[in-house]
């Protein structure tokens, strides 16, 4: 394995930056995901047959909470990758954690959110508008929870292995997902809810 | 590390830049804008926090692989932008 | 035994039955045969867990030509079918169900893993790459495909068939309309297969990008290479949409969701958008590897450097971009206004242009070529005639107001046949017969192949001209029958021959690989063609590592200048090669995801459950583990290049 050291050592191999540019090239993947979900948001928004409005169920606080959570682990995570890069493991792997247990409580959130959806008559099966609503959300909901599982992976094999080039390009990879389903989110949040709500 | 390396400062401006946004977005819920003057509001807030996310903390232009990492994003926005609007304009505004 | 009814055929028939004890035999057949021989284990070591590009290739086109063959089956049955009026050989159904198997199986399941099956054997022998970026993930891509390939096609013998057609239609499609699994099957097969694809497009971006070999800039890959790249690109972006389509409709279907229904608020058109926002794109992914093909082999044959480079790879960045805002010339009957249908009208137009840039550049690299008539480039060469006229019909269905009489009609089905057939079809038939002894390390008898070539090519054209006049006489498409009124039966039954012929010239094909197989003359140069590009500059068969040197490049046919008094490729000593490990898991994921859709389409939510679980534990599996690859040391490579010097002096 040929390691340059004068790159990061997430970049130090040429399976490294493979690696990379290749999860790039998924993000550019997930965008086209996304985007057909919220044109068929956008398509059905206002079909809602007999169930509800999107302004009767929506509500700012727990979004607000959602939203605040997700972009301050996106900023922890942020701070764990530099971390990562003046190469102390230890205030990389506290900044992660931060990072997985405020993706957690957003995932709660979310979960008491659709509960109440449901709760309140706006279920999957409702309208056209609540099932394109719940799998948009739940299509994003999805990824954290992935993240989340993937995120601990690397907390362990960093907490065992140390900060190595497959490590350090892992964690670095993550990163990259875990910012970009904040992207998706604030997108959501101005889109669906906000919009939703004027 | 001292606190200086473990909170460097374009890390903290981003945060601190995309709570703001996060505040202005709120603004049109708040206040009682048009829906034109929203939607204007939240389309600038929202590609402005993409942007952030980006361009500070996800580094899209520090490798040599730079310029098709952009290309990337580039296509898939105009892919993004053609689904939507393009769906849109099939199956909303062209019955009107 | 209730349980048990649900994998019944629901509207089964004595073709029906014959299959299914058919599949069961042969199976079993296989089983015994390989136990008996004792070669599991070889199977295991050498393919099941291969990751090497050239396998992973092979078998990606073995498994596209026996769906070709499942397919052909539905194609012929179609034409007898319709060969006379009120014929009575299949009913209404069954009819249904086989132009939607024929219509899924060629397009998915044969032209796509055709095609990415040459593009794996030959996208990293063309840049002078040991492999592609992500070998395993390679392997997951050609398990996914096969696993979901074999999902789709085992509807046929348990619980039935989908019936709505390739486009799967809504309400067509719901479950009111279509009340057996088949669609479940559709669904949940394609998605699986899918998602290989996709993994494929993000794999050979990264390949092409990263790992050509040094002073291949990009204005200097092979055109084949270039048709790769801008192909795959197309699959990043495409699939993703179908993956959105298809989870849509297995909600509708197994939840209860309201995208496509016609209550509740549902849009039935909304499919039909989605499903075209994918499937326009994807007739282009299918034909631009194609235009790659040929633009390599009739260079060669035509021995003449290609003509107008730099236009042909304008011509598809081009056609990249316009591919995905074109799409709705597939329903401009929908109802919506002038407005729509005239910008997707003009955009259609726009994209004949490219193509047709691209059609002068092969006719100009003819013009004062010395052309030399082998297999592949005849097949080349009756390409460029009967591909304009499939796209000059396509320009005419672009016309919005003049669609309104063509769509559906069995012009459409002329059109499409005359560009995917001369298009894709001949193009993989042509790449077959010229990458061959790369492979193989000796040539398919030409003579054969001639008689195979021509036979197709007639076949083709006796089969689907008919359709361009019974479909202005308003014969409509997906109809199972006719009545001798209408006066359609003399051309339908024309056509009915026209498919014997083109049965014929596929058996003259694999008659030809098994003649070729048993007598061809073996230990051809490797370079048997006296061809251009770097696949070329190494031995046949290629060995594990591609290049004992990784070469240098300084031009598009760098291989013909270094026969020709340029310079060398080859420079420097052997170095130890670092080569990545096989692995079994890609095969077990397979195995597992193919449990998980057939739990799916049978809504057994145990079963589900636990084959999600198992899908979850080998990306896990995949997350802890270490592996370096191993190495191929200085003496183990001189050693394999002085037999392999041997085997082709
Ligand atoms: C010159 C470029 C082309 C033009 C202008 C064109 C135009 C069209 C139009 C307008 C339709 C819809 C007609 C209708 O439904 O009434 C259509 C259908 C179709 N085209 Fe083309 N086309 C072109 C090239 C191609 C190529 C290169 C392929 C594939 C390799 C292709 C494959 C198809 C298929 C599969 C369908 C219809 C499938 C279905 O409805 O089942 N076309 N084309
Ligand atoms: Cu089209």
């Amino acid at each position: 394995m040929k390691i340059d050291n004068s790159l990061p050592l997430e970049y130090s191999t040429e399976e490294n930056r493979l690696k990379i540019l290749g999860f790039w090239i998924f993000l550019g993947a997930e965008i086209a995901l996304f985007a057909t979900l919220f044109a068929t948001y956008f398509t059905l928004v206002n079909r809602t047959g007999n169930g509800p409005i999107g302004a009767d169920i929506f509500e700012v606080t727990p979004v607000l909470i959602e939203t605040i959570l997700l972009l301050t682990s996106s900023f922890t995570i942020g701070l764990g990758i530099n971390a990562m890069r003046h190469g102390s493991k230890n205030a990389m792997m506290v900044f992660f954690i931060i990072t997985l247990a405020l993706g957690a409580g957003f995932l709660g959130t979310e979960i008491f959110e659709f509960k109440h959806y449901v709760h309140i008559g706006a279920g999957l099966q409702v309208s056209a508008f609540t099932s394109i609503l719940l799998t948009l959300l739940g299509t994003h909901g999805a990824h954290v929870t992935l993240g989340l599982f993937w995120g601990l992976f690397i907390v362990l094999q960093v907490k065992k292995r140390g900060l190595t080039p497959e490590t350090t390009n892992k964690a670095f990879i993550y990163s990259l997902y875990w910012h970009f389903l904040d992207v998706v989110w604030i997108f959501i949040f101005s889109f669906v809810y906000l919009k939703g709500m004027m | 590390m001292n606190m200086k390396q473990l909170f460097p400062r374009g890390h903290v401006m981003g945060f601190i830049f995309s709570m703001v946004l996060t505040a202005v977005a709120l603004g049109v819920v708040v206040y009682d804008l048009s829906f034109k003057t929203g939607m204007i509001v939240l389309l600038v807030t929202a590609f402005m926090q993409a942007g952030v996310q980006l361009v500070m903390f996800m580094h899209a232009g520090e490798s040599e692989d730079k310029k098709a990492i952009y290309t990337n994003v580039y296509y898939a926005l105009f892919i993004a932008l053609v689904t939507i609007f393009g769906t849109l304009l099939t199956m909303i505004w062209g019955y009107q | 035994m209730d349980y048990f009814d649900r994998f019944a055929v629901p509207h089964s028939s004595p073709m029906i039955v014959g299959s299914q004890i058919a599949i069961a035999v042969t199976v079993l057949a296989i089983l015994v045969g390989v136990t008996y021989f004792k070669k599991w284990g070889y199977l295991w070591r050498e393919w099941f867990t291969t990751v090497d590009h050239k396998r992973i290739g092979i078998m990606y086109i073995l498994a596209a030509l026996l769906m070709l063959f499942r397919g052909g089956a539905d194609a012929i049955l179609m034409r007898a079918q319709t060969a006379i009026p009120d014929n009575g050989l299949l009913d209404g159904q069954h009819y249904n169900e086989i132009f939607t198997t024929h219509g899924v199986v060629m397009i998915l399941f044969m032209a796509m893993p055709f095609i990415i099956g040459l593009m794996n054997i030959v996208t990293p022998l063309q840049i002078g790459a040991r492999d592609v970026a992500f070998p395993r993930l390679n392997a997951v891509s050609f398990w996914l495909f096969f696993w979901g390939a074999m999902l789709f096609n085992i509807s046929f013998v348990v619980g039935g068939s989908p019936d709505a057609g390739w486009t799967a239609y809504f309400p067509l499609a719901s479950v009111e309309f279509s009340e057996s699994v088949g669609m479940n099957y559709y669904a949940i097969a394609i998605q699986i297969a899918g998602i290989g694809t996709l993994m494929t497009g993000i794999n050979f971006i990264v390949t092409i990008l990263k790992m050509r070999a040094p002073g291949m800039t990009l204005m200097k890959m092979p055109m084949f290479t270039w048709s790769i790249l801008i192909t795959n690109l197309i699959i990043v972006f495409a699939f993703p949409v179908l993956t959105v389509a298809l989870a849509l409709m297995t909600m509708d279907r197994l939840f209860g969701t309201n995208f496509f229904t016609m209550a509740n608020g549902g849009s039935d058109m909304l499919w039909a958008n989605l499903f075209w926002i994918w499937g326009h794109p994807e007739v282009y992914i299918v034909i631009l590897p194609a235009f790659g093909i040929y633009s390599e082999i009739i260079s060669t044959f035509a021995r003449r450097n290609l003509y107008g480079y730099k236009s042909m790879v304008v011509s598809m960045v081009a056609i990249s971009v316009l591919s995905f805002v074109v799409w709705a010339h597939h329903f401009f009957t929908m109802g919506h206004g002038a407005m729509v249908n005239g910008i997707f009208s003009i955009t259609t137009m726009a994209i004949a242009v490219p193509t047709g840039i691209k059609i002068f550049n092969w006719l100009f690299t003819l013009w004062k070529g010395k052309i030399e008539f082998t297999v592949p480039m005849l097949y080349s060469l009756a390409f460029i005639p009967i591909f304009t006229i499939g796209g000059v019909t396509g320009v005419m269905l672009a016309m919005a107001s003049a669609d309104y009489q063509y769509h559906n009609t069995m012009f459409l089905v002329a059109h499409f046949h005359y560009v995917l057939i001369p298009g894709t079809v001949f193009a993989v038939l042509a790449g077959f017969t010229y990458w061959w002894p790369k492979i193989f390390n000796f040539q398919l008898s030409e003579r054969i192949g001639k008689w195979a070539f021509w036979f197709i090519v007639v076949g083709f054209n006796v089969t689907f001209f008919p359709m361009f006049i019974t479909g202005l006489d308003g014969q409509a498409r997906r109809m199972y029958t006719y009545s001798e009124a209408t006066g359609y039966g003399p051309l339908n039954l024309l056509s009915f021959v026209g498919a014997l012929g083109l049965l014929i010239g596929f058996a003259f094909l694999v008659y030809n690989i098994y003649w070729s197989t048993r007598y061809a003359p073996r230990n051809v140069t490797s370079d048997p063609w006296n061809a251009r590009s770097l696949e070329w500059a190494t031995h046949s068969p290629v060995p594990e590592y591609n290049f004992a040197i990784v070469p240098e490049v300084d031009s598009s046919q760098a291989f013909w200048d270094s026969k020709n008094n340029g310079p060398a490729l080859f420079k420097g000593k052997y170095k130890e090669i670092h080569m990545p490990n096989n692995s079994g898991v890609p095969f077990v994921l397979g195995i597992i995801f193919f449990v998980w859709g057939f739990a799916m389409v049978f809504s057994m939510w145990i079963f589900a459950i636990i084959s999600t679980l198992g899908i979850f534990a080998c990306m896990a599996h995949r997350s802890f583990e270490k592996d370096h690859g191993h190495h191929i040391s200085v003496e183990e490579i001189e050693e394999t290049e002085k037999k392999l010097r041997g085997a082709n002096a």
